[in-house]
């Protein structure tokens, strides 16, 4: 799939963070789907007067798997919405908005000039369908994040002091899910929501269980996953989503993961004050302040945008409470013995006092957090917006007049809760760089994503250069995967398949003997037929792994 | 009001303790449901399997199922909604009407027992089949019951699930789903999904004569669909791919004879509750997989001109733009 053809890009003006290259104008030159210092011969193209950035690398996003297609299933008439995307010659037809059709992902996220997605939530016990999923998803390069926090095996191995047997099980997981990295969602509170409960203090001990807290799950799990040495840190929902007030569970788990490296997932969603939706306020200062200070922590944004869209979450105690509030359609998939997932169609409204605080702290976040290397872009997609809306979001921040503008559309009572009116940062090209791209392919640990140093994966975007910033991360000129143009002037002419990314960390294989009579017990599902066979995965790409070796 | 709260089969297994099965005859139709999944097998959380469980059948006559249930609950011919948006009155302490009860064939008392065994339930499950889904007020009898079981997420756990059968049916669905958007009856006429049950759904297309060619694969319609549908087919091109002879394979134009999956061919099966099994075949077959014919017949037509020039539609401009409208 490396194109063999030879490629330089010429005259355009380069960001790419990761080698300190700030606007410079020089050649980019690709060959073999690599890029390399320089090449005879070959196609040029002209990009005067244009902007390169690396392709873009979407950290936590959910773009395949059986909730995303769940909510498919339960929302044609959010289809019907959407322009259709019509079957031409290479391209396959298909749907976009909240939840776009498999081929159709591919197509928007390199419409947006992104190569790399990471899909944030796999239950091991459907990573099958997942990679089914994924394998139909083209141009994009694609990393999974296995859901272990709720993992009654794990928990119980937890609960009883094993750590090192945890330890192997998580590593044998990942490798039977096929996976990249961990997940943890609402630790203990998915599990309680087995029966109807939730976990909602850190200290609480989890229902159906004697002893174990969220706490201890947090600290396992990011203890094993450090010993590891997963290429991307846990990847951790915290617990209570979405509450009034939940700015103190957030800064205790932070203080928790002291020690550890975590990336904290759509921080958004974590940063409320008040104590119930009447007083509910932003509470991203306090978090942004504590969050500078630790570097040992990375996070996205999981920002809002207004409008409509399908909240999908393996946090199933807090979308019951959703559907509660909202009276609208309600899935619920809960997968035995590993976790839950709920499924609630959400508008977001700009009078709308709780949704206009939610908009305002993704921004606050984005622009609080001083380190751009350690905040990312992302709409925790589809939850708080659909991935192709990401152009907007960069339009809000790279222009403070046009957010004041925005903010005067919000519900009055709003704005004394939030922030946001009193922020003027506006990013640069260099920081939206980072944010989008070279950020989270450190956080995620690729080298060879996210930068256009020699010897990278030859993922470029080219971008014209307008005012217009919405229209110009929404339009590239050019974009390039491993070496192939996919976008040209503007229009998609060629499509690639994109790789799987995985991790293959070690485990002692007597590992089995322990989970094989378990599983017999709990499951039902052959232990055999568990783990996903290498063969479905398109093109794997196994990276390191630098932790326990024997 | 609506969506589907449900949860995979090992759920059941290990904490149900309420299993309700509703226009259903698993006993003849799903005959390892019990002993694998919902009744005898022991859980985590129902250590002595079957004396751990209540099992309620709800249907509208007396099948071999019943010999399994703890209560039988012998409905009227369609008079399922109405039980069921009466146990939604009485779980919310709502007055209901003797008149109004008297239609269902059950007593008032045995409606306040079941309404008090679903809330009292730790973990309950409704299991629904055909004799719900496809009887007078079809999806609304569906819907009906999968709001019942979310409505009773105020007093407990519960969950609902459809018992699909005949084959992959559920691997069809969710594959379509990912790949269109929408689970059946899509019509790609105009080269990009459309979904209309009633007017794309295979039986409807069939019996308007809207399609002049089918190509059957994994189904035997003509065994289970009406007459008109099945005269239609007779009557136009119809290929069938499967490994034995069928009342469609016998009233088709082509048949292809093709090794049975999951004995000598490799694939996947989803099961009900929307989990892969990978299927491994234990012997040779002489016949192609459904696969390769499908491959084959693919490249063949790829080869012919197009029936329209194509048309240049998808610029990326495009692309975003549709987005932004949902928006």
């Amino acid at each position: 799939m490396a194109g063999n053809s030879k490629l330089r890009i010429t005259g355009a003006r380069v960001y790419d963070p990761a080698n300190g290259i700030n606007g410079e104008i020089k050649d980019i030159c690709i060959c073999d789907g690599k890029i390399v210092a320089d090449i005879e011969g070959g196609r040029t193209i002209n990009a005067t007067g244009m902007v390169v950035f690396p392709g873009g690398v979407d950290v936590h996003t959910h773009v395949a798997g059986a909730a995303l297609n769940f909510a498919r299933g339960m929302l044609p008439e959010d289809h019907r919405q959407n322009d259709p995307f019509v079957r031409t010659r290479n391209l396959r037809c298909g749907i976009s908005g909240a939840t776009p059709t498999s081929f159709v992902t591919g197509y928007l996220y390199a419409g947006l000039g992104y190569t790399t997605v990471n899909e944030a939530a796999v239950p091991i016990l459907t990573a099958r369908h997942t990679h089914e999923e994924l394998r139909d998803t083209p141009i994009v390069d694609k990393s999974t994040c296995v859901l272990m926090a709720n993992n009654e095996i794990l928990m119980e191995l937890l609960e009883a002091g094993e750590y090192e047997r945890g330890r192997d099980v998580v590593a044998w997981n990942i490798w039977a899910a096929k996976a990249y990295g961990v997940k943890a969602v609402n630790p203990g509170g998915v599990a309680g929501w087995k029966w109807g409960k939730d976990c909602k203090g850190l200290n609480e001990i989890v229902p159906g269980f004697n002893k174990i807290t969220p706490r201890q799950i947090i600290a396992g799990l990011a203890n094993i996953v450090d010993d590891l040495g997963l290429p991307h840190p846990v990847h951790l929902h915290c617990n209570n989503l979405g509450a009034p007030g939940n700015v103190s569970t957030t800064l205790e788990i932070m203080k928790i993961l002291e020690n550890n490296r975590a990336h904290l997932a759509h921080l958004q969603y974590h940063a409320y004050g008040g104590d119930d939706w009447f007083n509910m306020c932003s509470a991203s200062a306090k978090i942004a302040e504590e969050f500078n200070k630790r570097k040992n922590l990375t996070t996205d944004a999981g920002a809002v945008l207004f409008g409509n869209t399908v909240t999908i979450t393996a946090d199933g105690p807090w979308q019951h409470l959703l559907y509660k509030l909202t009276g609208k359609k309600w899935g619920n998939i809960d997968v035995e013995n590993e976790t839950g997932c709920g499924v609630v169609p959400y508008v977001y409204k700009e009078k709308n006092i709780v949704n206009a605080v939610q908009w305002a702290v993704g921004l606050e976040l984005l622009l609080l957090i001083d380190d751009p290397w350690r905040v990312f872009l992302t709409t925790d997609h589809p939850n708080g917006a659909a991935f192709w809306r990401y152009p907007e979001i960069i339009h809000l921040l790279m222009n403070a007049d046009f957010r004041r503008e925005q903010i005067a559309k919000l519900a009055p009572e709003a704005i004394g809760r939030i922030l946001l009116p009193e922020l003027n940062r506006e990013y640069t090209l260099f920081e939206i760089a980072i944010i989008t791209s070279a950020g989270p392919a450190r956080s995620l640990g690729l080298p060879h994503k996210g930068n256009l140093g020699v010897g990278s994966d030859g993922d470029v975007t080219v971008f014209s250069h307008t005012d217009d910033v919405a229209k110009m991360f929404a339009y590239p000129r050019y974009v390039i995967k491993g070496g192939e143009i996919i976008i040209e002037e503007g229009e998609m002419r060629n499509t690639v398949e994109g790789k799987g990314i995985l991790s293959k960390p070690f485990y002692d294989p007597k590992v089995e003997d322990f989970l094989r009579p378990q599983f017999q017990q709990f499951y039902t599902v052959s232990f055999d037929n568990y783990p996903v066979e290498i063969e479905r995965i398109e093109h794997p790409d196994i990276r390191p792994c630098k932790g326990v070796q024997s | 009001m609506g969506g589907k709260v449900s949860c995979t089969l090992g759920e059941v297994k290990n904490r149900a303790d309420l299993i309700v099965y509703w226009g259903g005859n698993p006993a003849e139709c799903h005959p390892r449901h019990f002993t694998r999944y919902t009744l005898t097998q022991k859980g985590k959380f129902t250590p002595n399997g079957r004396k751990d469980r209540t099992m309620i059948l709800v249907d509208i006559r007396e099948t071999p199922s019943v010999k399994a249930a703890d209560i039988f609950l012998q409905v009227k011919p369609t008079k399922d909604f109405e039980v069921i948006t009466l146990l939604r009155a009485i779980i919310k302490g709502q007055s209901v009407d003797q008149a109004q009860v008297a239609e269902t064939g059950l007593t008032l008392e045995q409606l306040q027992d079941f309404a008090d065994r679903l809330k009292k339930a730790r973990f309950g499950v409704f299991f629904f089949g055909m004799g719900l889904s496809m009887t007078r007020g079809k999806y609304m009898n569906s819907a009906a019951l999968l709001t019942l079981a979310a409505e009773l997420n105020a007093f407990t756990k519960f969950v609902a699930m459809p018992m699909r059968g005949h084959g992959n049916v559920t691997g069809g669905d969710v594959i379509m789903r990912y790949t269109t958007g929408y689970p059946f009856g899509v019509s790609l006429t105009r080269g990009y999904p459309r979904f209309n049950p009633g007017e794309f759904s295979t039986i409807d297309l069939l019996i308007r004569g809207d399609c002049d060619a089918a190509l059957i694969l994994g189904a035997d319609p003509a065994a289970t669909m009406p007459q008109p549908a099945i005269d239609h087919l007779a009557s136009i091109p119809t290929i069938v791919l499967d490994p034995k002879v069928t009342h469609t394979s016998k009233i088709a134009r082509v048949h292809f004879t093709t090794a049975a999956t999951g004995i000598s061919a490799p694939g996947t099966a989803y099961r009900m509750d929307e989990i892969p099994l990978p299927l491994k075949p234990i012997l040779n077959s002489p016949y192609p997989t459904d696969e390769e014919v499908l491959k084959r017949i693919y490249r063949a037509v790829s080869k012919k001109p197009p029936l329209m020039p194509p048309v240049k539609i998808n610029s990326p401009d495009k692309l975003t733009k549709s987005g932004q409208k949902a928006g």
